[in-house]
């Protein structure tokens, strides 16, 4: 479960090239993966749609010195999981409800990842979490609309930045 | 070993089926756009899951088994990432013009 096999060290920011040939491998892989057809042809318009991908992810994405460590995340995937199911619940629970039971309202989090994409990627696996979706952030705040403000949202989302921390590794400042 | 797989599917499926059918109650319901989000963003992602855990043990190859996974992943993040830019927007629009 802990990542304190992987080494500890600052990454420097990729070069381009590093980036763009390791963003082409996956973009083709996952082309692969969704065709699944070795034809030539085939290959040649995945290989087109893979270059065109990781341009346009370039663009959008330029080469960052974050990182994610993908095994400490793939751990955490049963508790996604579980998040996640308790999440449809709660909207079912509340959806199928005579009474409609909602107390809608916006919690200012206090986060420790600083603005970027180590932020984001917490923001984006948070909104599968019960009753928060994020809506908005400050210079360390994250603003989170809640279905339930009576809910414990603080102490949940601290548990899940403790747990996140480790796998989504900031860069420098990069915007 | 087929039969359980087959019970396996049926329940995950109905279980998504259902999932599916609470973010579109929550949809209909919910009063206001970012109240909707949750219902989309958590329920029909939930669902979906079920859905392709079901279709899972009735696949041939683990490419296929692939496959489906991505597809579910794609979903998920697109939708949260969809999700969040709509709400972001929603809350400036909320700041912008303050409900009375």
């Amino acid at each position: 479960m802990s990542g304190a096999s992987e080494p500890l060290t600052p990454a420097p920011v990729p070069s381009r090239i590093r980036t763009v040939v390791t963003r082409g491998a996956w973009l083709f892989g996952l082309w692969i993966v969704l065709m699944q057809s070795a034809k030539p042809a085939d290959l040649a318009v995945g290989a087109l749609a893979a270059i065109g991908a990781t341009w346009v992810s370039l663009r959008l994405l330029p080469p960052y010195t974050g990182h994610i460590r993908l095994l400490v995340l793939v751990a955490l995937l049963p508790r996604f999981a579980w998040q996640s199911l308790r999440a449809g619940i709660d909207v079912a629970l509340r959806a199928f409800s005579p009474s409609l039971p909602l107390r809608t309202g916006f919690v200012e989090y206090r986060t420790g990842f600083p603005r970027g994409q180590a932020r984001n990627n917490f923001a984006t696996i948070t909104s599968l979490m019960p009753g928060t979706v994020p809506a908005g952030d400050g210079e360390h705040t994250i603003e989170l609309h809640c279905l339930d403000v009576s809910q414990p949202i603080a102490v949940e989302m601290a548990e899940e930045e403790r747990l996140l921390a480790r796998a989504l590794i900031p860069g420098e400042s990069h915007e | 070993m087929s039969a359980v797989a087959d019970v396996f599917s049926y329940i995950a499926i109905g279980a998504g089926a259902f999932f599916f059918l609470a973010g579109t109650v929550g949809l209909l319901r919910f009063p206001d756009t970012l109240t909707r989000l949750h219902a989309l963003t958590k329920a029909d992602n939930l669902g979906l899951g079920l859905v392709v855990l079901g279709l899972l043990p009735h696949v041939d190859g683990v490419l296929n088994g692939m496959k489906l996974v991505v597809i579910w992943l794609l979903v998920l993040l697109s939708g949260a990432d969809a999700g969040q830019l709509i709400a972001r927007a929603a809350r400036r629009a909320l700041r912008r013009h303050p409900p009375a």
